[in-house]
């Protein structure tokens, strides 16, 4: 009974970790299809001002200067997001596992491997677009941390924890 | 090196069969098979306990230890 009531208890906030992964997720998607929308759009203004200006009676003051570097901030946004949805879809496979049953399947120990080589990728974008920043003469912040690389090392730590952990879990579904 | 389980045979001296087994020691069936088709990883003492009992039998009877020069299983 008290066993039931925990399990019932553990999917209620696998639940709840979902609807709030949905929700981030909902958000990126947005932002994804806003930084397209900026990405087609903005480097077609300067044209469309000079036909807008063909017309009499049109004028447009000022000018749109696109700078180099915001096409890098621009790439950084992109696989930032990417690594972000890529991470949360991993998490919400993780949490529906949880949901049908245990979480300790390989596959998980799989996807936590995957959500840190994510990570790790989107830390090496970070790095290299701040070079590649540099390299246009734009000033973009790197911010590599320390805390962010223990993280993505607890995520391969918690990796291995699940293979043991599904080993384990295999073992005892085998032991009459 | 394999450890056999010789329970089919057991249960086909004792003309019982693996669903009788299963209700009488409380082990379901499922279980019952894994341990009858060699799937089995482990075996609890309580299960063996309870199978020598019904069937009135030596766990030597359920068991058999055959070298066949393969390593340890450590799956």
């Amino acid at each position: 009974m008290k066993s039931a009531k925990k399990t019932s208890e553990k999917k209620t906030l696998a639940t709840i970790f979902a609807i709030g992964l949905n929700v981030a997720r909902g958000i990126i998607w947005i932002s994804i299809a806003g930084l397209t929308v900026a990405m087609v759009f903005v480097p077609l203004l300067p044209m469309l001002i000079d036909w807008v200006t063909q017309f009499d009676n049109v004028h447009v003051d000022g000018d749109v200067e696109i700078e180099p570097g915001g096409l890098v901030k621009l790439a950084r946004a992109f696989v930032s997001l990417g690594v972000g949805l890529y991470v949360i879809e991993r998490l919400l496979e993780l949490l529906r596992t949880i949901r049908v049953g245990t979480p300790f399947v390989a596959e998980n120990a799989a996807r936590f491997r995957r959500i840190g080589y994510a990570l790790l990728l989107g830390e090496a974008g970070k790095f290299v677009f701040g070079i590649a920043g540099a390299a246009v003469g734009s000033e973009i912040n790197i911010n590599l941390s320390v805390t962010s690389f223990i993280a993505i090392a607890s995520v391969f730590v918690l990796a291995e924890v699940f293979a043991e952990g599904a080993r384990m879990k295999d073992e005892q579904d085998l032991t009459v | 090196m394999t450890i056999a389980v010789k329970l089919d045979r057991v249960l086909l001296d004792r003309g019982m069969s693996l669903t009788e087994l299963s209700e009488r020691v409380g082990v379901t069936i499922a279980n019952l098979s894994i341990l009858k088709t060699g799937k089995a990883k482990a075996m609890r003492f309580s299960t063996l306990e309870a199978i020598c009992k019904e069937l009135g039998c030596q766990p030597g009877d359920l068991l058999t230890f055959i070298d066949d020069g393969a390593p340890i299983r450590d799956d």
